[in-house]
């Protein structure tokens, strides 16, 4: 090493000490930790006693642990599509030319930062089986074929779908992204599909999809990312909905009982840190496989297309 | 593509329109329940306009409750004997063909409304009502804008929050400090870091930098447990200070958005400020800083939002109540005992939303742009 | 004696008396808020003035109970935790709360002694493992409230509540009520989920145990099971589709759109908090509070009792000063014979309207007490028949699993030997990993050898 190669050294690691701190103390040594604890019978206030597999195995038999993974993918499966449609759908309109494009825009996108406490409080009024808004629509027109609105959020089978279309509420970011994709699509080769007689669709098959496939993939990736660790919403809501004290257990009856929550639940309301950690470690190899599946999937089809 | 003026135009204008009333709506549907008082928001059909009811009950011109309408005919009697004697009450018309020991007051028609003076209740005892016909009840429109302060003070618990002077007003600065610290930091830390990464060439950098962006994959959760434990054994559980602290020593994706910003500065800029002997700080804080404005604000601004609506990092450090920020205080304010009232928890949601709003309506090219680019990273 | 000196003594003095005479600060977090929360103010704020070394700060806390335990683990607990009495046995185990014995030899008493002044039931609650973890801070006991107005209506005698289960199931139906032209719900007589706080009471009034020789019996008692399938039977007689639409027209429990409060439901079991409810939302309403039908042939005093709890998380910093708040909240004032002579737990629980935990009454408090059924409430919270949550360190998720079974059961999604079979197979894993954790940590046999039959 020259003494300018050393200089040079010197200077790149001063200048991301800061993150070789950071990266240490928040990342790499929780990282490692919370491998080492789910190998351990662990609540923060004793100490951590090694107990190899045991965590793992429980898992394994853990109807609970199953059940909450069955909800996420159940949410994951619908919001992500239905977001990523939603979403899509959304910026192709505003990809036309009309007038008042950045107004309709800006409704579309604000509700993706409202406070997730704070949606999470409006959609828990909106849901509200009797007096909330949902039911007030729905209710005028399920009553002509003599139905009656469900009571979302209190009714286990209608918990999540209520989640979901929460979710499609704040699609927003989504939308600018796909939005800012679809811009970038050049005007000639619109032009040149219409030249060659090209119907609407056949210009949307050949020519928007192929150049925006890629950012709907890793938009709907990220998307599926953020699905899995599903927390806030659920936590809040389903609690609320279904007023049961201390036990955030995804009422009613577990439906809402996503990954997050219960791995949540077991950490702080359980103390098993240790059995925590096991599920965190195996989320976290759920969405690395995930990922990996999503990305491609993605590659293929968007190398197909072009 | 759409023209203007033909039917195809036409048809994407209604159906944004459709969809912005659908993406509205929630908005007008919170505004409008925390504009209302209480019996209003538990009322059928839905009303999204608050108003006043009037009636006269006793001689008295007051403002009322609209209980229910009343199904059959009946009279309104006072009772001479029984377990009621002297109070008055509704008999239906056959109870009172059957005989009830009781004076008639005024006879009632079926569909009319049974009302309650709206203060009554509060002033202790039985609050005065009425059976009345629904056209000698007036209404007007008139907006509860004391919901509010009312909102407020209930959201650090009443008496409670005079005494320790914990309410409203501690968790916004609480909020406030949290953001703008870790607005700071993020600013701060992560141009330094991306500086490192992107302008200067040293063994292993590269290395350095794929580990960097590969801890993007890690789920908080994996995080959650032993971070607890760093905070615990700094002893920083119950401050601010797990909430903003760890912004001022970087995070991947920030790194990466301004490391991908500063290498689009031409190299030469920098190359000639060292021919000058400026040193690599002076050349950073001179030349890159002043070039990377936007990639600046998109980080702050997003900062700013992500750690105004954190709800599971102040969930998990947060114990004292002092310490709550504005989003923890409304879940814990939803949670608390004895259940909770919407029109003031839609009144709180509402200010707790409205900075963002605002700062999003400020700086929305800003955000828009940001997120169209950081976004398009596929 | 330079100038320097003469000048810095008198300083330092200043400094340092202020210091040593300032009263210590007892961070306090409690569930309370509105009324109820006012009432354990004036209690504080009595306890205060009573003396010039502690000064207690209340925080009224939601959720309390899991952020007691996430701030203890964090290092950073309050000096006192007003938890619910489920969490002791747990909390204990996880060795996040305080044993009080040591404080409790201080005074100069044995826990027997110490525990002997409360009702059996009550006394019950504060222990775990043969250690006193907590003190009262206001008792409840449940009891059955009905609707004399529908009684009446229903052509029942409305100062007659059921005296059997028998009588109770005819009551419930005879107070029933259709829609004649829909067929629908207009009122139920009982409906098992409304509070839907505490299923598990069911099990119990049905003779039936839930923790018994360190075994979860839930699914193995079959009196349990019996209770299950009495549950499900008013979903069967009112259909699950009428409940379904009925029970979507119930308000919260605490507002006036309350079923109860609506005549939409016309009996329930609560507590002897509802009639401060009852006062607060629905005045003149029309109501009779009773015991709970004989369920066990002979059994006409089981009751339901539960407590809010006074607790020293481990790692506070003001434990002996917390105590001292806790002991005056555990003590009265026997004699005395005004409002203003009340003392700690009658003053609390006048202001709360509640019953006292402990034996002795004053005259003041038996004989003015705000309650209108002060009488039976105490009969009820004195019986040998009352009962609590099991004392066990998983009850929060065997808690869950009876709630779990509770909602697959009335919802008709399972019967109830499977709900119950499904539920104890888990909870017979969850309380065998329990005990190993115990037994790794060195725990098991202190609580083996000392935990109630």
């Amino acid at each position: 090493m020259t003494r300018s190669d050393r200089k040079q050294l010197r200077a790149g690691l001063a200048f991301t000490s800061l993150w070789i701190v950071g990266l240490f103390a928040f990342t790499a040594y929780p990282v490692v930790a919370s491998l080492y604890y789910s190998f351990c019978d662990y609540s923060i206030l004793k100490s951590p006693v090694w107990c190899g597999l045991e965590n793992y195995r429980q898992l394994a038999h853990d109807g609970l642990f199953w059940k909450s993974l069955r909800n996420t993918l159940f949410y994951a499966g619908l919001s992500v599509p239905l977001g990523t449609l939603v979403a899509l759908g959304l910026a192709m309109l505003l990809n036309c030319e009309i007038r008042g494009r950045s107004f309709f825009r800006l409704l579309f996108f604000m509700p993706s930062i409202v406070p997730v406490v704070a949606s999470a409080m409006l959609w828990l009024w909106i849901f509200n089986g009797e007096y909330g808004l949902m039911n007030g629509f729905l209710n005028p027109i399920l009553g002509l074929f003599g139905l009656h609105g469900p009571a979302w959020l209190a009714d286990p089978a209608w918990s999540k779908p209520a989640l979901v279309i929460m979710s499609l509420w704040g699609t927003g970011n989504a939308m600018v992204i796909y939005l800012a994709g679809l811009q970038n699509v050049p005007r000639e080769l619109y032009e040149a599909a219409e030249i060659d007689g090209a119907s609407s669709w056949q210009r949307f098959r050949h020519v928007t999809l192929p150049t925006i496939a890629p950012v709907v993939a890793f938009n709907a990736i990220m998307a599926l990312i953020g699905a899995m660790q599903l927390f806030a919403q659920a936590y809040i809501m389903s609690e609320a909905a279904n007023g049961n004290g201390n036990a955030s257990d995804g009422n009613p009856e577990r439906s809402t009982l996503f990954y997050s929550i219960y791995l949540f639940s077991t950490a702080f309301q359980d103390i098993r840190m240790g059995y925590a950690s096991a599920m965190a470690y195996i989320l976290f190899l759920v969405t690395a496989a995930l990922t990996w599946f999503a990305a491609r999937l993605s590659r293929g089809r968007s190398g197909e297309a072009l | 593509m759409a023209r203007p003026h033909t039917a195809s135009h036409r048809i994407v204008v209604a159906l944004l329109v459709a969809c912005s009333a659908a993406f509205v709506l929630p908005f007008v549907w919170l505004v409008s329940t925390s504009l209302k008082p209480i019996e209003q928001t538990i009322s059928l059909p839905l009303t999204f306009i608050p108003r006043a009811y009037m009636a006269a009950i006793g001689g008295r011109q007051v403002e009322v409750t609209l209980d229910y309408a009343v199904s059959g005919p009946g009279a309104v009697v006072r009772f001479n004997s029984g377990p009621d004697a002297g109070r008055t009450g509704f008999v239906t018309s056959g109870q009172l063909s059957r005989g009830v020991d009781a004076a008639v007051v005024h006879p009632v028609q079926a569909g009319s409304w049974h009302v309650t003076e709206k203060d009554g209740a509060t002033l202790g005892g039985r609050p005065a009502w009425d059976i009345i016909p629904r056209e000698q009840v007036s209404s007007r429109i008139r907006f509860r804008w004391d919901n509010y302060p009312k909102a407020l003070a209930a959201l650090g618990g009443d008496a409670e929050a005079d005494r320790h002077r914990v309410g409203f007003w501690t968790f916004l600065r609480n909020s406030v400090v949290v953001a703008v610290l870790g607005v700071l930091g993020t600013v701060f830390s992560n141009a330094v870091i991306a500086y490192g990464f992107a302008r200067l060439r040293w063994r292993g950098r590269d290395a350095f930098f794929a580990l960097t962006l590969a801890t993007m994959m890690v789920p908080f959760p994996v995080l959650m447990v032993p971070l607890y434990g760093v905070f615990k054994g700094l002893g920083m559980i119950g401050t601010l200070l797990p909430l903003w602290l760890p912004t001022w020593f970087g995070s991947a994706f920030n790194i990466f958005l301004m490391r991908q910003f500063f290498r689009t500065i031409p190299e030469e800029l920098s190359e000639a400020a060292r021919i000058d002997g400026c040193s690599e700080w002076r050349i950073f804080w001179r030349i890159i800083v002043p070039l990377s404005t936007p990639v600046l604000v998109v980080a702050a601004l997003f900062h700013f939002i992500f750690a105004w609506n954190d709800f599971l990092g102040p969930l998990l450090y947060l114990t004292r109540k002092d310490t709550y920020t504005l989003a923890l205080a409304l879940e814990s304010y939803q949670s608390q005992n004895g259940g909770v009232q919407w029109h003031y928890l839609m009144a709180a949601s509402a200010v707790t939303i409205l900075p963002v709003i605002l700062l999003f309506l400020l700086a929305q090219k800003t955000f828009i742009r940001g997120i169209a680019t950081t976004g398009s990273k596929g | 004696m330079t100038l320097g000196h003469k000048i810095c003594l008198p300083l330092l003095l200043a400094l340092a008396l202020p210091a040593a005479s300032a009263p210590v600060h007892v961070t306090y977090w409690e569930k309370w808020v509105g009324f109820e929360g006012q009432a354990i103010q004036t209690v504080i704020d009595r306890f205060n003035a009573s003396q010039d070394r502690i000064v207690v700060d209340y925080y009224a806390t939601s959720s309390v109970d899991r952020k007691t335990l996430v701030a203890t683990a964090g290092g950073d607990p309050p000096d006192i935790a007003g938890l619910h009495e489920q969490h002791i046995a747990t909390f204990a185990d996880a060795e996040a709360l305080e044993p009080l014995d040591r404080f409790i030899r201080a005074e100069g008493m044995t826990n027997e002694q110490w525990l002997s002044r409360y009702y059996p039931v009550y006394a019950g609650i504060c222990s775990h493992g043969g250690h006193v973890y907590a003190g009262i801070s206001t008792p409840a006991v449940e009891a059955l409230y009905w609707n004399k107005t529908l009684f009446r209506e229903a052509g029942l005698d409305p100062e007659r509540p059921p005296r059997t289960l028998a009588e109770f199931n005819d009551y419930a139906r005879r107070l029933t009520r259709r829609d004649p032209a829909t067929g629908r719900l207009t009122q139920v007589g009982f409906l098992p989920q409304d509070p839907g706080w505490w299923p598990w009471i069911f099990c119990r009034w049905f003779g039936g145990s839930l923790y018994r020789e360190h075994r979860v019996t839930f699914a193995t008692d079959p009196r349990n099971v019996a209770a299950f399938a009495w549950i499900r039977s008013f979903t069967e007689a009112y259909g699950l589709d009428n409940v379904k639409r009925l029970s979507s027209e119930f308000g919260p429990w605490a507002s006036p759109s309350a079923p109860f409060f609506t005549g939409k439901i016309a009996m329930v079991f609560q507590g002897v908090f509802y009639d401060n409810y009852i006062h607060q939302y629905k005045p003149g309403l029309d109501y009779g509070v009773g015991p709970w039908p004989e369920a066990v042939p002979g059994v006409d005093d089981f009751a339901m009792a539960e407590a809010d709890v006074l607790t020293i998380p481990r790692g506070a910093r003001h434990a002996k000063e917390a105590w001292e708040f806790i002991k005056y909240v555990n003590s009265t004032n026997t004699k005395a014979r005004t409002r203003e002579e009340l003392e700690g737990a009658e003053l609390l629980d006048y202001l709360q309207v509640k019953i006292s935990p402990l034996r002795q009454w004053s005259p003041f408090f038996a004989e003015h007490n705000p309650h209108p059924h002060i009488a039976m409430m105490r009969r009820l919270a004195s019986s040998p028949h009352a009962t609590s949550v099991p004392d066990m360190g998983i009850w929060q998720e065997y808690y869950r699993e009876v709630i779990s079974s509770f909602d697959r059961v009335r919802l008709l999604d399972a019967t109830p030997e499977e709900a119950l079979g499904d539920s104890q197979a888990r909870l017979d894993e969850s309380w065998e990993r329990y005990r190993r954790s115990l037994e790794r940590h060195g725990q098991w046999t202190a609580l083996g050898e000392t935990a109630p039959p």
